[in-house]
């Protein structure tokens, strides 16, 4: 394994972000044709993967029609839900100023685009791996991180992870409803009902159109169509889960206090981004069925360039990287779903291994002159009990 | 109603467009005609969505160049009446879209269109009045709409039309005109070469401001005869088409600058010295927002026109009706935006 990161000064770290800056400009820079022919390439196909598969199903028979009519429709909602959604709903493609790439695209999934782009690009995004404010970090209910305080709960959570893998797209649709704060009475039923209202819209029409609509389109078919829906549905909710947990929970990537980001600079924040991704190995339809996110640590630092150019870049962030001494956490897709799930194990357990805690990147208050920076978290008196989540800021 | 609904809804079930987006008007380039060295004019059979044009109007045209898109006002030079719909478009140097069009758009190309917008031109009543057309340079493609439909509807009593270019073969239009002078003795042709002379127009045009005058041209000559025809207490007869000139950013930033906010219809004075998230949050403003480090696009909004500095690129971008982030975004100019 890769030695540990070394902790760099302010200075140096304000340097490594100047590095970073002119990789993003320059591919900035080169942004055109081909990024549009690309998406657009991605959006055919899944189209075509959808209608092929809904054919199939509607007007099949036997079982080698459904197998291979609901595995289509299951990549067309991968491709949907990655490479097209995740990423068009970053914003990584508004340059385009093409209203079909835009980022209130709504996907073909059960979470709705606005609570999305909500807890995903604001809150995940912007406080990546701080404990107590990333709200991703185990999704308030696994431990995956001996710095995380133990519940007798978690000693269920290799069950609890794997009902979260088959019924993923549920998990991601109801988490920025906080229903652990409505546990912790921190927030009230009122709250909720209002809170829940887009995700009722958008997951009750998912529902009507894969379970009601489309079957009663293919009428006498409609059972086999209910069948390949739910089929299509788990075979993302299997994939998505794998990649996803792949992000920030394998051995390597570190977690962050919340005084350890006070008035973080620019370069700092760059830092905790790569700190606390990891990437996964494989070839170029991988990296697409993962939207990319095989690529999570360029995601982190980048999250508003277009995907499909991660590949290209990761080179030259390994570079930069090692040329500062930060460890670059990557591997097969073996390995790394491997460690979380030794670690989704080992942690439904009390104790474990706790790493020593890095002094803290005291830095000093130096206002950087114009370039915009975090929002202050404002400092914790001590490091806060995961589970006990602050509530965000306002919407 | 219902095949409205069946596309609705087949629309949400295949998702194969963006959600609520309205018609798009598409033209299909019919023929490409060459003006002058640096104007083309680009005749358009436009698909149902179009519902047609008042003469001196014009469209926005929207292109897509090497993954982007751009959009451009475009003055419309066919009468209402005419099979096809024509803009012309003069090359800009150093532009994005003109040259663009020139380059690349032949027969069978389709564009995007806006619909005919713009409140140049004639009310019904003014129709039988003595006129006076004055253009500079491109801005005869309006004037040049307008004359057709007065010759469409047999209404070219007393025209005068002067028209300023740089040389004889920079005259827009230059042939078609001199042939509808030559069918209708009620139109008198000047073609003048260089720049506007007030002397020189006030003795050709003698009763100049006795006649309802339709002006469009480069901001130069534009004042100038609005000066000549308010010292003639005329400027109630003047009616004015600006071809909107790039807005120069403000030299340095820092200078205090109006934000319109056109959904609340207020004005906020920025100083220009922190972002537009900043500026508008201290006087008052409450924008969504989120990260504040250009990550979240939480708080990404239209900007109408106007210039903003990129405080993480450095971009300067005065492109109209472009999607910014407040939070990374600083005021370089005037700006409208669709708050």
């Amino acid at each position: 394994m890769t030695p540990p990161s070394r902790t760099l000064t302010r200075a140096e770290a304000d340097a490594f972000g100047r590095e970073l800056d002119a990789l993003r400009a320059e591919v900035l820079a080169d942004l055109g044709q081909r990024d549009v022919d690309h998406i657009r390439a991605v959006i055919r196909v899944a189209h075509r993967a959808e209608a092929a598969g809904r054919l199939m199903l509607h007007f099949g028979l036997g079982p080698v029609s459904f197998v291979l009519g609901s595995g289509a429709l299951g990549v067309a909602k991968i491709l949907d839900n990655m490479e097209i959604g995740h990423n068009l709903m970053h914003g990584q493609y508004a340059w385009t100023r093409d209203p079909a790439l835009d980022a209130s695209y709504e996907w073909d999934n059960a979470c709705d685009g606005g609570d999305w782009r909500h807890s995903h690009n604001f809150e995940h995004h912007t406080f990546t791996n701080i404990l107590g404010k990333d709200r991703d970090v185990g999704y308030m209910f696994l431990r995956i991180s001996p710095e995380q305080r133990w519940h007798p709960h978690h000693l269920s959570q290799p069950i609890v992870a794997m009902l979260l893998a088959l019924n993923f797209q549920w998990g991601v649709a109801t988490h920025d409803l906080r229903l652990d704060e409505l546990i912790a009475g921190k927030q009230t039923w009122a709250q909720l009902r209002e809170r829940a209202r887009p995700f009722l819209r958008k997951a009750g029409w998912q529902l009507l159109k894969d379970y009601v609509v489309f079957p009663a389109l293919a009428a006498g078919n409609a059972p086999r169509v209910v069948a390949g829906n739910l089929v299509a549905n788990l075979t993302r909710n299997l994939w998505t889960f794998a990649v996803i947990f792949c992000g920030h929970f394998p051995e390597g990537v570190r977690l962050f206090h919340r005084d350890e980001v006070v008035d973080e600079s620019r370069g700092q924040w760059y830092l905790r981004q790569l700190a606390g991704s990891a990437n996964i190995e494989g070839g170029p339809r991988f990296h697409v069925m993962t939207g990319h996110l095989s690529h999570q640590i360029e995601h982190h630092l980048f999250p508003d360039l277009p995907a499909s150019r991660y590949p290209e870049m990761a080179p030259r962030v390994r570079e930069i990287c090692e040329r500062y001494g930060q460890r670059y956490c990557t591997g097969s897709f073996a390995r790394q779903f491997g460690d979380v799930l030794g670690k989704i194990v080992r942690f439904a357990l009390p104790g474990g291994p706790r790493r020593a805690v890095r002094p803290a990147p005291r830095c000093e208050r130096v206002r950087s002159g114009e370039a915009p920076r975090l929002a202050p978290l404002g400092p914790a008196a001590s490091p806060p009990a995961i589970g006990a989540c602050p509530s965000a800021s306002a919407r | 109603m219902q095949s409205h609904t069946f596309r609705a809804l087949s629309r949400r079930l295949l998702r194969l467009h963006p959600a609520d987006s309205p018609p798009e008007i598409r033209a299909r380039v019919v023929e490409v005609l060459t003006e002058t060295p640096d104007a083309r004019t680009f005749v358009l059979r436009p698909n149902r969505h179009w519902t047609g044009h008042r003469a001196g109007q014009h469209t926005t045209v929207e292109v897509e160049i090497d993954g982007v898109r751009h959009r451009r006002c475009y003055s419309i030079s066919s009468a209402p009446s005419d099979r096809h719909l024509a803009i012309t478009v003069k090359r800009v140097a150093g532009g994005r879209v003109s040259p663009w069009l020139h380059a690349h758009v032949r027969p069978g190309h389709v564009l995007r269109l806006g619909p005919a917008a713009g409140d140049f031109g004639l009310e019904p009543a003014e129709v039988a009045a003595p006129l006076l057309l004055l253009g500079g340079g491109s801005g005869v493609t309006p004037l040049m709409s307008i004359l057709r439909d007065l010759v469409d509807r047999g209404a070219v009593r007393d025209v005068v039309f002067v028209i300023h270019a740089r040389r004889r073969d920079d005259v827009i239009f230059g042939r078609e005109l001199e042939a509808i002078a030559a069918r209708h003795a009620g139109l008198r042709l000047l073609v003048e070469l260089g720049d506007l002379d007030e002397v020189r127009l006030a003795r050709q045009v003698p009763d100049f401001a006795a006649r309802t005058t339709l002006l469009c041209g480069p901001g130069g000559m534009m004042e100038r005869v609005e000066r000549m025809w308010t010292g003639a207490g005329a400027a109630a007869r003047l009616r004015r088409e600006h071809f909107a000139a790039p807005p120069v950013p403000t030299p340095a930033p820092g200078a205090p600058v109006a934000v319109r906010l056109t959904g609340a219809a207020r004005t906020v004075i920025a100083d220009g010295a922190g972002t537009l998230l900043e500026q508008l949050e201290r006087a008052g403003e409450r924008p969504p927002s989120g990260c504040r480090i250009g990550i979240c696009q939480t708080c990404k909004c239209r900007k109408q026109s106007g210039v903003v500095e990129n405080l993480r690129t450095g971009a300067i971008s005065s492109d109209p009706d472009e999607d910014i982030q407040l939070c990374i975004s600083r005021a370089r100019s005037e700006l409208r935006l669709a708050l």
